[in-house]
Parts: structure tokens; sequence; C-alpha cells
């Protein structure tokens, strides 16, 4: 379908404005790139190498136990390929990617040119790439963490753990937090200040309310995860003991701030994926997702209760019963509002016109598997069954189901939904459609038998098994269900090479969707869009009122966005955004180095590279010689 | 000054009291889980079955009690909030529209920080202090 939401490009304003966003092609151009779009796709691209790696990682693990007694690798080698796997697939891959998708989209669905900090952006991306660089090459260098993605101290602490393996972790995880947060701030500024006028919190678009408060889950969970990071690096580098019980520290209040952070963290995985379920389903289903406001509730309060159950993850550590009540009851009720998104779904699909195209297939096959994955989460919930099951493969096939099951089905469903949009292309829908069945039969092979295996008594992280325990057959089907998943992704991946090769162009608006940036060309222009829209509902594509405003409204000259309020999107004026910056990437190199530094304790080196990052940053805030008007502290409609 | 305007000061507590009733459930909640649980963890795990002279499970109980009461009112605050904004909330008034919105999410939300106090807090009724 296509809409007129665009005014002629050949107007003389338009092509003012092409002059002034254009960014010609060139190897400086591509490492000083300030475009969200650009910096959303490298995100998208890179956090999905790091899944790859990772995959391999897990069909290794899965060869090894495909039967009793197998030699594949050695113990060394799988506790280095169960916590690559894991840290890389929480931290390298679904938070990344899922900034990725947020970074391309909410300044276009939020009717903006750009996020709110362009150079910081940029600066995040690099971070990221340094410290996802960084964890891997350990791992080719047979120097991987490998004590868990939850890295449990005393087992971490030296002298359990020597060698650099645990440096790396606490290191490259440090790192990596400053990108993940100063993304999380970007979202939060950006959605709340970069809105287009008239978009008042009651018409932002499902996706955004998502990021936002994955965003500030980001901002107060990821302190718990660094200060414990730190901690642990201090106690194993400098002889601190945080968490050593026989020198006056404690080893749970590892766990406790590692799960601080850790469970908001799952929502931090899940709840941009939720939002893309919702953005999803107005196209496929014709109709606006059901109820609105409680959808936004169901977000807001899942951001919230989820730092209130953490201590679920600690029922086997022996704390008073009554400390695991509280945590108990959360964990139990933080179903209600996962539970509202679900049967809103339906309720948009039995009361739309359903087009089963490839997008609504994942979502589909998301809420199938993200309600067993949230039923045996309810069954946690209780102390009791919790502690029966503590560390066997049961909690593996779980968080497989919630994780996998609740983020990968949804983000896939958004590579299909919104890759005309990333790309300019269409993708082939056969292909397409066998990669969902592989993927989903491929997912429930791997996963629900370990739920088997679990109950039977299999514990997690062990890297053989004795035969006779009747582990066997659900070992090997789980291991026929991984390859059967890992052809479904390659046909993924081989469809999103074909689209960008071979496909057709993409139309602005395939879907017929209804948010703001199916108004723009696909792909977008590097400004976004000519006329800043003015919204006038919560669909601003299908309604008509906004339509006419962006196809004929005035255009919003050189490189600047406009602000507006926080609350009701109203107009606040104009301001200048920041041109293209090596900058960024100087500061993430200097940090690179910093890290570097401390992880081979050449702490010379550490030294010089934060005094380059302290110079890099003094010059990067150097204040520029602006108007007010240009700054955008001067507001429209105010005297001077 | 028109009658029919509010003045600076009424749209100030006005404003105080939405993001009360949008708000106030999560943060008793909030005071709640670190008041109560902190208390019975720390308490427990340093011998102590006391704090200054009270009973380690009686403040627990404060730690319940107090936050459900201003989950509580949070609520009614919402109730009262929906009452009178859901009627204006289909008119083309963006302000009128996030209110009501606001009072939506806080008529939910405070319902579930309460069931999740009280939830929590029935185990008051079963356990003692430091029962492990």
């Amino acid at each position: 379908m296509t809409v007129q939401t665009e005014p002629d490009q050949r107007r003389p304003e338009v092509a003012e404005l092409e002059h002034a966003w254009h960014e010609r092609p060139s190897l400086r151009t591509w490492l000083s790139t300030v475009d969200h779009k650009r910096i959303g796709r490298r995100y998208m691209v890179t956090a999905g190498v790091f899944f790859a790696i990772a995959g391999v990682d897990a069909i290794i693990m899965r060869t090894q136990l495909s039967r009793p007694n197998n030699g594949l690798v050695t113990p060394e080698e799988f506790n280095q390929l169960f916590t690559m796997h894991g840290t890389a697939m929480i931290f390298l891959f679904a938070t990344p990617m899922f900034f990725g998708f947020g970074n391309f989209l909410v300044p276009l669905m939020v009717g903006a040119r750009d996020m709110a900090f362009p150079r910081l952006n940029a600066f995040g991306y690099w971070v990221f790439l340094g410290a996802g660089s960084v964890m891997f090459i350990s791992q080719f260098a047979g120097a991987a963490p490998d004590g868990g993605w939850f890295a449990y101290v005393p087992l971490t602490d030296r002298p359990y753990s020597p060698g650099r393996n645990l440096d790396v972790y606490a290191l490259g995880l440090l790192f990596l937090g400053v990108s993940t947060t100063i993304g999380a701030i970007n979202f939060i500024v950006t959605a709340l200040k970069m809105r287009a006028p008239g978009m008042s919190l009651n018409r932002v678009p499902l996706f955004v309310w998502a990021m936002v408060g994955t965003s500030f889950m980001v901002v107060f969970a990821l302190p718990a995860l660094n200060l414990a990071n730190a901690m642990l690096f201090l106690d194993r580098r400098f002889g601190t003991h945080f968490f050593d019980p026989t020198h006056g520290g404690n080893s749970l209040l590892w766990q406790h701030l590692f799960w601080v952070f850790g469970h908001p963290d799952v929502y931090i995985i899940v709840m941009p994926a939720l939002g893309i379920v919702s953005s999803v389903l107005p196209g496929f289903c014709r109709r606006g997702v059901a109820a609105y406001p409680l959808m936004v509730l169901a977000l807001v309060t899942i951001a919230i209760i989820s730092f209130g159950v953490w201590v679920h993850h600690m029922f086997a550590t022996g704390l008073p019963f009554l400390s695991y009540s509280f945590f108990s009851a959360a964990s139990t009720l933080i179903t209600i509002p996962s539970g509202i998104q679900i049967f809103a779904w339906l309720a948009t699909m039995l009361r739309g016109r359903i087009i089963a195209g490839v997008p609504f297939l994942f979502a589909v096959g998301f809420i199938v598997n993200f309600v067993l994955g949230g039923f045996t989460g309810v069954m946690f919930a209780m102390t009791v069954f919790d502690q029966q099951v503590t560390d066997s493969y049961f909690v593996v096939a779980h968080f497989h189901y919630v994780l996998f099951g609740g983020a990968v089905f949804p983000l896939l469903a958004g590579v299909y939904y919104w890759l005309p949009k990333f790309t300019g292309r269409m993708f082939h829908n056969g292909l397409g459609k066998w990669a969902f069945w592989l993927v989903f039969i491929g997912f429930n092979t791997t996963f629900f038998p370990m739920h088997v295996s679990g109950l039977l008594g299999m514990p997690r992280r062990v890297y053989t098994y004795p035969t006779g325990l009747g582990w066997d057959p659900w070992n090997l089907l789980a291991t026929i269900g991984a390859y059967v998943l890992a052809l479904g992704l390659i046909l993924v991946a081989t469809g999103v090479v074909q689209a960008i090769r071979r496909g057709p162009a993409a139309p602005d608006d395939p879907w017929g969707a209804d948010t703001l940036e199916w108004a723009t060309s696909s792909p977008p222009r590097p400004y976004n869009f000519a006329v800043i829209p003015q919204v006038h509902s919560l669909h601003p594509v299908w309604d008509e009122r906004s339509r006419e405003a962006m196809a004929t409204g005035d255009v919003l000259a050189g490189h600047r966005a406009v602000l507006t309020s926080e609350l009701d999107g109203d107009r606040e004026g104009p301001v200048e955004m920041p041109e293209s910056s090596l900058l960024p990437f100087a500061a993430a190199l200097g940090l690179l180095f910093v890290v570097l530094g401390l992880l081979w304790g050449q702490y010379w080196l550490a030294v010089l590279a934060a005094f380059a990052v302290f110079i890099t940053l003094a010059r990067w805030l150097w204040p520029p010689h602006r108007t007010p008007e240009e700054a955008g502290v001067a507001r429209e409609g105010r005297a001077p | 000054m028109d009658p029919t305007e509010t003045s600076p000061r009424a749209r100030r507590v006005g404003g105080g009291l939405l993001w009360f009733a949008a708000l106030g459930g999560a943060l008793s909640w909030t005071v709640h889980l670190f008041v109560a649980w902190a208390t019975d963890e720390l308490a427990c795990a340093s011998g102590h079955t006391t704090l200054a002279g009270f009973p380690v499970k009686g403040v627990v109980t404060i730690g319940v009690v107090l936050p459900a009461l201003v989950a509580a009112a949070a609520l009614a605050t919402a109730w009262l909030a929906w009452r009178r904004t859901s009627a204006a909330a289909g008119e083309d008034d963006p302000r009128m529209g996030r209110a009501a919105l606001l009072a939506v999410v806080g008529l939910a939300a405070n319902t579930l920080f309460l069931a999740i106090i009280i939830a929590g807090g029935v185990s008051l009724l079963v356990f003692s202090a430091c029962q492990r």
C-alpha cells in the first residue's frame, strides 16, 4: 500500500535539505557518521555476527552432549563454551540487537530526524564493538570467561579461577556497560524530547514505550552489575575481599548484586520484543492493538516489578522464608501484566482481519513459546518447586523458552517486518515461511526435551554424562533439534542476503501499517522527514489529518530537528543537530586501550589511554560558537 | 481571571495528585520490599531478633501495613482521577487524553501493587521472622 505522506522531492527546500544531511561515501564518513539509521544497522549486523558465533558455541555443546561419555571437547573447553554462549547471547547479542532496532526505529516512530545525542550514539556503537571483540578474541585465544554467565563467587574469585578468563569477563562487561548505559539515556531523552508535535503520551507507539521502559530498567539495573564486576576485578587483581567471607566479605553479596541486575535484564531483553509484536500485529490484523492503555500499563508495571523478583534466583541459598515470600508474591503476580499483553494480542487477532505473512507467523510462534516459558516461570515462583529443579536442565529449558521464544521469535518477526524499511528491498515470502517452520520445529525439538531431562535430574553445565540415567534419548532429540534450528536460522540469513541483493524494491508502506516510520521512503532519506509530522492520533499513517499535515506542511530547513514537551508533545522549537565527527570513534578507541591496559596489567597504558580519552572528551564537549537559536536554547515565540 | 480557569496552585496540586495516582502504588511497594526484606534478611543474618527494642517481625509488619495503606490511597486517587478525565478523553485534546491514560494506568497498577504487598505480607501469619 502507498499513501501520500511526503512532500514533492523536487521542491527546492527539499533539495537543500538533501544537501544539508548528505554524507559522501568514504572511509572517513564511515567512521564518523552519526546517522541513527546507519548506526542502528551496524548494531544489528554486529549483534547478528556475535549471535552466529555464540550459536556455533551452542552447536558444539549440543554435539558434545548428543550421546553419553562423548569426548568432542574437554571439560575446560566446555566451561568456556557455555560461559561465552550465555554471556554473548545475553550481553552481546540480545540487548545490542534490540538497541539496533531502537536506534533505527525510535526516531522514525516518533517523527524525529535523529536521536537526541547523535555523537553519543556513535560512541555507544564503537564501545559495543570494542567490548564484543575483546570478549570473543579471548575465546579464540583460549582465555575466555569460564565461570558461567552469572560468574558466581567464590568459584570466580582467586584462587579458584586463576588466569585472565574472569578478568576478561569483569572488564569486558564493565566496558560494555558504558555503551548500554549511554544508549539507554539516549533513548529516554529522544522519546521524551524529540517526539513530533501532537504526540502526547497517549499517542506514543507501543514499541517506543517498550524501549523507554527498557532504557529506564537499564539505567537502574546496570549500576548493580557494574559495581559487582568492579568489586570482582578488585578482589581478583588487587586482593580486596568484598566476596571473601574469611576476611569479612560476603559471597551472597555477588548473587544479590548480580540478580538485582540479572532479573530486570530478562525483561530488558524481552520488553523490546513485546514492543515489536505490538508493532507487527496491526499491519497484519488490519486494526490497532486492543487495549492500548492496558498495554502501556503492562510495560510500565513489568519494568517496575522486575526489580522486585531477583531473590527467586536465590531460593536455594538458605535465606529466611519470610524474605522468600515477598519475592515469591512479586514473581507470581508479575505474570498478570504479561498475561494482559497476551490477551490483548489475541483480542487484536480475534477482532482483526488476519493476513498470515511471515512476520505474523513469527509473532504467533512467539506467543505460543512465550506462554510455555511463562508457565514454567510461574512454577519457579513457587519456592518449593524451585528448590527441586535448581541448576537442572529444567531451568535451561525454561529460560530458553523465555529468551529465545520470547525474544528471538519477535526479533525475527521484526527483521522480516522492517526489512523493507531497513534495506529498501522486499524478501522472498516462500523462503521466509520455510525459515519460520524450521525455526519453530527446531526450537521446540531442542528445548522441550530439556524439561524432561531436567526433571529426570540432569544438572546443567555438565560436559558429559554416563549412560543408563534415562537422559540419552532426550539429549539426542535436543541435538537433532539444534541442527534443525540452525538450518532455519541459516535460511533467515539467506533470505536477508537474497533480499538485499536481488529483492524487488520495497514500497514506502508495504504492510499498510500505522506508525510514522511507514510515512517515510524505504529506506528513509538521511533527514527522515522533510516536514516534521503533526500527529493527531495513535495511528498517524491511518489518520487523514496527520497524513495531510505531512504532505502539505512546511519543510524544516537545515541540519535541524524539533524539540517538544515531555508529556504532551507541545512544540518548543527547532534545534541544530550535531554534524558527523571522528571524536566518538577516537574516544571509544581510547577506552578500549584503558581496558586492555587493565587486562594485561600494563597500568601505564591504562593511565595514558585514560588521559587520551579525557582530552578527546574535552574536545568533544568544548562549546561551539552557536546562536541561541542554533543551540535550541531560544524557544519559539519567546523574546530573546 | 476567567472563573472557569484553574489557578496555578490548583494545577500544581492536580498534577501532583495525578502522579501520585499513577506511581503511588509502585513507590509504596518499593518501600515495602526494601524495608520488609532488608530488615528480615539483615537482622536474621546478624543473629538479631529485635531492632532498637522492637521485634523484627513487628518492624516487618509495619513495612507491610503502611505501604499497603499508601497503595490503597493511590488507588482511590486514581479512581477519582479516572472518573474526572475519562469523559473528556475522547476529545482532541492531548492533555486530557494523556491524563486519562495516566489515571487508567494508575488504577490498574495500584491494584496490582496492593495485591503484591498483601500476597507477600500474608506470610507474616505463617512464618516466624528468621525461620529457614
